[in-house]
């Protein structure tokens, strides 16, 4: 494997203004994730410098090369920023942090910023982890979910799934929804058995046809999301008081990106998700950053 | 002296050492349904068959589907980690364990062994005389194997000495309902673990000495206080991972846990309908906790006698009695406004996963923890 169609576009934004040199408190917030690295600095509660990177195999030069991104050109250096909170899988490789920070508070808070005070279900598709979160209508975590074994690492293994297909990640969400029905999920038991029946199919020459090979990666897409609204229905298996799915749903997460996904999830939960102001992928860094 | 701690580590050694020190047989069994005492009374020391996480190559073959802690008690019967082992009992329980039971006689028929049923509805009318019966027919079975008559004395004797150990573990328990707890999640499960592979009475002993040794500790700090309810556990990762992120384990409502040590035999003139009843009358656990439920109120009081500020529900993957029970455990939770995580595990804990929800949960507590009227460790009100 060569690694080109697992790629996802790196991403990085900074300021163009000073505004830095002035506020009172400067804070960052670093997300090391099992796939993806995000940082996020904040000058005064006002967003200054963010970026994304992949993981790789080493966390802590993970987590230096991402904050050094983030803050890019500026001025300013990791010594200038007064609290760094950590978060994600490799949080405690981060050696710089100031402090380390749950990965469930940090993804509501960042939710809130991205999505607005409107959000009050939010759905955090990582590479290791999916989390399904209620919010009280004030900022606190009312009731979380966590998905159990049997979709542990399944965004990582999307793009595994990619460069076996040979079809761009970036290109798979697309691709998905060009069928003109949309097919049956493979197995939903857990996300290894949707695996290995996806490649079942592939190797019976659905490669032969693009058409085919789309059907092949929508139902592989199906089961994916199926696995997810698996860790959402738990947050709400009764109808007991106001706890229920509530119909402002935020994605975030690497897989917040893919629309063969959450178009999925969407229509299952009868429900459209709201657009948010940064990218979604960032929403556990800038939390970090919040609570920092 | 030796700790729980090292005769949990190494129980298979223990239970050797005991074999050739006292001469006499050890007792298998799965379920803490299985009356020990009459076993106790016959001489034998009954050892319970825990789980442990080994690389397994066998069960794949025999029992595939059982949970993964079924799978690997027979595993450990494969490798000879149990070769001490003389006979082996099975009661009416959850099918995985009588499973494991079954195919490990195909493994090793010349063991002893004895399926003995105890009623499923615990609280129906005939179910008392069904289990006098049952218990009878064992004590039989037990005096034909041995050779031996297990007399009123003896069984008076194996009583005492199961309700004194009940009672001393019911003393360690109480010690963790303080603001300050002297003793932590971890420790008890590790005294709780290695008191049912060991002989009660020397567990007796080690308990009062550990329980005066306590007293003279220094508490450890108030912190967030959690419950732990699902499957049997067979380690402490789960307990060591909650303490590492600064929050206790105060008290459980596991099978092995307080499940196994809430009430005693009361004495009657019919010593084995007097065991009967206490086996009938003990918690039930969830694959009892059928028609008459009873499970739910008994959580909701364990969370508010030992102050919890939240639950663990922790489910070893493939267990049906607690996949079963755990709608309505989430029913009562969220009813009360009970802060909870659920997962599955195995045999073996997936740490980081877990550290993300424990954390989680840690977090949602904690800015709106209260003590209104907590307990001292003298036994005072703190206001």
């Amino acid at each position: 494997m060569t690694g080109e169609f697992r790629k996802w576009p790196e991403f990085s934004w900074l300021s163009d203004t000073d505004t830095w040199k002035s506020a009172e408190k400067i804070t960052a917030g670093i997300d090391i994730g099992t796939t993806s690295s995000q940082a996020a600095v904040f000058a005064d509660d006002e967003l200054f410098g963010y970026a994304s990177i992949h993981t790789g195999a080493d966390f802590t030069l993970a987590a230096n090369t991402v904050i050094a991104k983030a803050l890019a050109s500026s001025a300013l250096s990791v010594g200038d920023i007064g609290t760094i909170a950590a978060t994600g899988f490799g949080r405690r490789n981060v050696l710089y942090a100031t402090k380390t920070q749950d990965e469930i508070s940090c993804i509501a808070k960042g939710a809130r910023f991205i999505y607005g005070p409107a959000v009050t279900t939010v759905l955090d598709m990582g590479g290791q982890t999916t989390k399904a979160i209620l919010l009280h209508e004030w900022d606190r975590v009312r009731e979380f979910e966590v998905s159990d074994k049997c979709a542990t690492g399944m965004g990582r293994h999307i793009e595994t799934a990619a460069e076996i297909l040979r079809v761009p990640l970036t290109e798979m969400g697309d691709r998905s929804l060009e069928t003109e029905n949309d097919p049956e999920p493979v197995s939903t038991t857990c996300f290894n058995f949707a695996y290995s029946e996806m490649m079942s199919l592939f190797r019976e020459g659905y490669k032969e046809d693009m058409y085919k090979e789309n059907e092949v990666i929508a139902s592989y897409l199906f089961a994916v999301a199926w696995r997810i609204l698996g860790t959402v229905g738990k947050l709400a298996p009764l109808d007991i008081g106001d706890i229920k799915i509530k119909e402002v749903l935020g994605f975030t997460g690497g897989l917040a990106k893919n629309k063969g996904i959450t178009k999925r999830i969407e229509r299952e939960l009868n429900i459209t998700a709201i657009e948010g102001k940064h990218d979604p992928q960032l929403a556990a860094a800038i939390g970090a950053a919040l609570l920092a | 002296m030796k700790t729980f701690k090292e005769i949990l580590e190494n129980r298979h050694a223990y239970a050797k050492s005991w074999k050739a020190k006292t001469g006499r047989k050890v007792l298998g069994f799965y379920d803490t349904y299985f009356p020990e005492e009459v076993a106790y009374a016959a001489g034998l020391m009954p050892v319970r068959i825990l789980a442990e996480h080994e690389a397994d190559d066998v069960t794949d073959r025999l029992m595939y589907g059982n949970c993964y802690c079924t799978r690997d008690m027979l595993n450990q019967f494969a490798r000879g980690r149990y070769d001490y082992i003389d006979g082996l009992v099975s009661i009416e329980s959850c099918q995985w364990w009588y499973n494991a039971f079954d195919t490990t006689l195909i493994m090793f028929p010349d063991l002893f062994s004895h399926y003995l049923f105890t009623p499923d509805y615990l609280d129906a009318r005939t179910s008392k005389d069904v289990m006098r019966s049952e218990l009878s027919v064992f004590a039989e079975r037990l005096e034909e194997w041995l050779g031996t008559k297990i007399t009123d004395e003896k069984l008076d004797d194996a009583i005492n000495v199961y309700n004194k150990n009940r009672a001393l573990l019911r003393r360690i328990y109480e010690l963790r309902r303080f603001d300050t707890p002297v003793i932590l999640g971890s420790e008890t499960m590790e005294i709780m673990l290695a008191n049912q592979v060991m002989d009660k009475a020397e567990a007796n002993v080690m308990l009062e000495s550990l329980l005066s040794d306590i007293e003279k500790r220094e508490p450890y700090q108030d912190c967030v206080r959690l419950m732990l309810l699902g499957s049997e556990t067979y380690d402490v990762s789960l307990e060591r991972l909650v303490e590492s992120l600064g929050a206790n384990v105060v008290v459980d409502e596991l099978d092995n846990g307080t499940g196994c040590i809430a009430n005693d035999v009361i004495p009657l003139k019919d010593r084995l309908m007097a065991i009967g009843l206490r086996y009938l009358g003990k918690p039930h656990s969830a694959l009892k906790d059928s028609i008459w439920r009873r499970r739910q109120e008994r959580i909701f009081q364990l969370y508010e006698d030992w102050q919890a500020d939240g639950v663990i529900i922790a489910k070893q993957i493939y267990c049906h009695p607690h996949g079963t029970d755990m709608y309505a455990v989430w029913k009562l939770l969220r009813e009360r406004n009970i802060p909870y995580i659920t997962f599955e595990r195995d045999t073996t804990l997936p740490q980081e996963e877990t550290r993300l929800a424990v954390e989680g949960l840690i977090s949602q507590i904690e800015p709106g923890r209260t003590r209104i009227a907590g307990w001292s460790r003298s036994g005072a009100k703190t206001g």
